[in-house]
């Protein structure tokens, strides 16, 4: 069918996703590791990667960092004016958190975009991804809700006695960022390498600063080998997920038109079963989504899976868009006779 | 006067009486309904040369022959070969196959070992591969190897969920591929079947475009014009076939701009669901639309299910290819063969909405036990729906006409009724 009316919306809904991520992710990247540079300052309650070590070229902070820093208080401090200071800035994380929901993952966060740069050059290689098995990927679930706890559980614990228990030493002060690979990353982009060491000053410096450079290493050999490597173990995203229900971006799927091809499925970089098999919910933002929007980009049914802002839909899967994504659209080889 | 008499052989009477079956569903399509379409004639014509005429479509390249639609035809194209699917429609070689199978066989496996059994083929398959699919199908495939061809078992699951299902099918086509790469003495590589994978998902794509025609309330082509287009797919050379449906696709689109309608304005719609109609058993279908009603829609795996669902390939390299070609042949399928099978209760009802259709007719072969098993779920699930549903059991004799005429006849009074009754 020769369909002659343009239309915006047929102009999305056919568009090459992968492209349009690839920059966007690279204005991101460089919004979020030079904006400083150029005066870019969006504050330290961002829901992403924004490295408080990259000093100078961080264009905001990652509130994962200040979240640490908040906590390591006396109680008794948060009780009163501390109290509301601190449910401020959880308020200021989650307004930030709700325009995109897990889009930041997606589309924002530079050690997400880091990680698609290194499957683009495993791609490239040819060498096969790497997957875990299904069991696996159920079980490694949770590991991103422990370090969640432990991370706001260690800044708790240096400044306070609980259960009786000694006060952890202030060397655990980040606990977090001491591990975090983006510590090391994302200020080697500006050409600051300082953070590759292992700090002897304490035995709790050595330890952390070991593991952030293992974390490091496994981040880069990982993250090759295995799409998104990183994103199945990352506490900002057990964060974020805690507050996704009212964000304003959402993944919707209407169950009745999908026919469980496990196109979707085979799109996910997180691999995430329910995407291609829940036939019933409508909200598909998962713990583990990034809403980078390739499931919808590779749904061929019409109106199956939506990117919903604010009840509109933006970006909606359909079969001609499939067929003009993976260049089914026409005959490539008509003159053959 | 001396005149000279020749005895008949039996593979002459058997391409007779094959001819004669094929035309006379050939002239009822060509003659029974108004507003014929022209860019039909190519489908018409190439059943009469193939069926008919006995003439070979296929010289010179390798026919690789397949026991159902699990097989990818993608890995097949890419390998510079022709897939054949051999699952038979003919009444005179289910009755060859019915000496060689028990009695409650299914028609479709009687015809199939049949024609395998006469060895009397226009374009004979090189070497066929047969999924293990339904107990007959698998069963078949060692018959039919004990005639002498080379058969080779592709291993299926008969569960979708699992993930050691994906694994196990994944392993059975790398190992097709090996096989037949091997039997062919050529590489598969990134191009070959990236090219195959486009060109079958743009086949696919022309059969969604005839497909949304049929959505329209004057609807532009019969029912069971688009299972003799699909069927034509089965054997057809694919260049041949998308240019012949190119031009229906246009041809369709200026009578849907005309608003030809080739059922009546009342006509009750209907999806078709059950066991495959395979040329040239296509009685059931003919008795539907010779009795005032159209199909709009079917699921079955002789057409909706052969062209549905689409492989969606993220890495664009040979590993992700095979995997994404694999999937698509297990995951997407809605064959009764599963343990489970909401998605083909999901699906028929997804068609009766969006083709909105007024009921559906549920075929099945008598002995085709995986189809008359799923019944009792349909149908309750249609109840559900609130969506009538007719079931019938038929296989390919001819006898009896006049019995299935009047249920199906009746059924669609009924819907008739019903239609009149909303208004």
């Amino acid at each position: 069918m020769t369909k002659n009316k343009f239309s915006l919306r047929r102009a999305v809904n056919n568009m090459n996703l992968v492209r349009f991520r690839f920059w966007f992710q690279i204005v991101a990247f460089a919004l979020i590791v030079y904006g400083g540079y150029i005066g870019l300052d969006l504050g330290d309650k961002l829901p992403t990667f924004a490295c408080v070590f990259n000093s100078e070229g961080t264009g905001g902070k990652c509130y994962v960092g200040e979240l640490q820093h908040d906590l390591k208080h006396p109680l008794e401090g948060f009780v009163g004016f501390a109290g509301y200071a601190f449910l401020i800035s959880l308020g200021m994380f989650a307004v930030w958190f709700w325009v995109l929901n897990k889009g930041w993952c997606g589309f924002v966060c530079p050690l997400g975009t880091m990680q698609d740069w290194l499957t683009m050059a495993r791609e490239k290689t040819k060498i096969r991804y790497s997957e875990y098995s299904w069991a696996n990927r159920g079980k490694i679930k949770s590991i991103k809700y422990i370090l969640l706890i432990l991370l706001l559980l260690l800044p708790v614990m240096i400044a306070n006695s609980v259960f009786g228990l000694p006060k952890l030493p202030n060397g655990l002060s980040m606990p977090f960022c001491d591990i975090c690979p983006g510590r090391m990353m994302i200020p080697a982009f500006t050409g600051d390498f300082n953070q590759f060491y292992i700090d002897f000053s304490s035995k709790t410096d050595i330890v952390m600063t070991t593991i952030g450079m293992i974390m490091t290493g496994l981040f880069l050999v990982g993250s090759f080998i295995k799409k998104r490597f990183f994103c199945y173990f990352c506490p900002m995203a057990a964060l974020q997920y805690v507050f996704s229900k009212p964000a304003l971006l959402k993944l919707y799927k209407d169950g009745s038109k999908c026919t469980k091809c496990g196109d979707c499925y085979r799109a996910c970089d997180m691999d995430i079963l329910e995407i291609a098999d829940d036939v019933t919910s409508k909200n598909l933002v998962t713990e583990d989504c990034t809403l980078c929007l390739k499931c919808v980009a590779a749904c061929p049914e019409d109106g199956c899976l939506e990117a919903n802002f604010m009840g509109a839909t933006i970006f909606e899967s359909t079969k001609e868009g499939f067929l003009v994504r993976m260049a089914m659209d026409q005959n490539k080889e008509n003159h053959a006779h | 006067m001396h005149t000279e008499h020749t005895i008949e052989t039996s593979a002459e009477r058997q391409n007779r009486h094959k001819a004669m079956e094929a035309i006379a569903v050939l002239n009822s399509l060509k003659e029974d309904f108004k507003s014929p379409i022209r860019s039909m004639g190519y489908f018409y014509d190439l059943f009469e040369k193939v069926y008919c005429h006995h003439q070979p479509l296929h010289e010179g390249k390798a026919k690789i022959g397949t026991m159902c639609i699990q097989i990818p035809s993608e890995i097949i194209y890419a390998l510079d070969a022709v897939p054949i699917r051999l699952c038979n429609g003919f009444y005179t070689d289910d009755e060859i196959g019915g000496d060689l199978l028990p009695q409650k066989s299914c028609p479709l496996v009687k015809a199939t070992v049949g024609w395998f059994a006469s060895d009397n083929f226009s374009d004979k398959p090189d070497i066929t591969f047969s999924p293990t699919t339904c107990d007959q199908k698998t069963k078949a495939g060692a018959i039919i190897e004990s005639f002498g061809h080379t058969v080779i078992d592709v291993g299926f699951p008969r569960t979708k969920e699992s993930e050691e299902s994906c694994h196990y099918w994944r392993e059975s086509v790398k190992s097709f591929a090996v096989k037949l790469s091997k039997f062919q003495g050529k590489k598969l590589t990134r191009s070959n079947l990236e090219s195959a994978i486009k060109k079958v998902g743009y086949a696919q794509s022309l059969y969604h475009k005839l497909t949304e025609f049929r959505k329209n309330k004057a609807v532009p082509i019969l029912g069971v014009d688009m299972f003799l287009v699909t069927n034509a797919f089965f054997f057809d050379k694919i260049d041949e076939w998308i240019s012949a449906v190119e031009k229906l696709v246009s041809e369709l689109e200026q009578r849907a701009n005309d608003g030809v309608n080739v059922a009546g304005k009342a006509s009750p719609r209907i999806v078709y669901t059950g066991s495959p109609p395979i040329f040239p058993n296509y009685k059931i279908p003919l008795i539907i639309e010779q009795s005032d009603a159209i199909i709009v829609a079917d699921e079955t795996c002789s057409s909706n299910r052969m062209f549905n669902d689409m492989v969606a390939v993220d890495e664009w390299n040979l590993y992700d290819m095979i995997d994404s070609v694999s999937d698509k042949y297990l995951k997407a399928c809605t064959c009764p063969i599963f343990t489970q099978n909401d998605d083909r209760i999901r699906r028929i009802i997804q068609l009766v909405r969006s083709y909105n259709g007024d009921g559906v007719i549920y075929q099945a072969f008598a002995g085709c036990q995986v189809y008359e098993m799923e019944q009792r779920s349909v149908l309750a699930a249609m109840e559900r729906e609130g969506i009538p549903i007719l079931y019938i059991e038929s296989d390919y004799s001819p006898s009896q006409h006049g019995q299935l005429t009047t249920r199906v006849e009746a059924f669609i009074e009924s819907l008739k009724n019903r239609k009149r009754m909303k208004k």
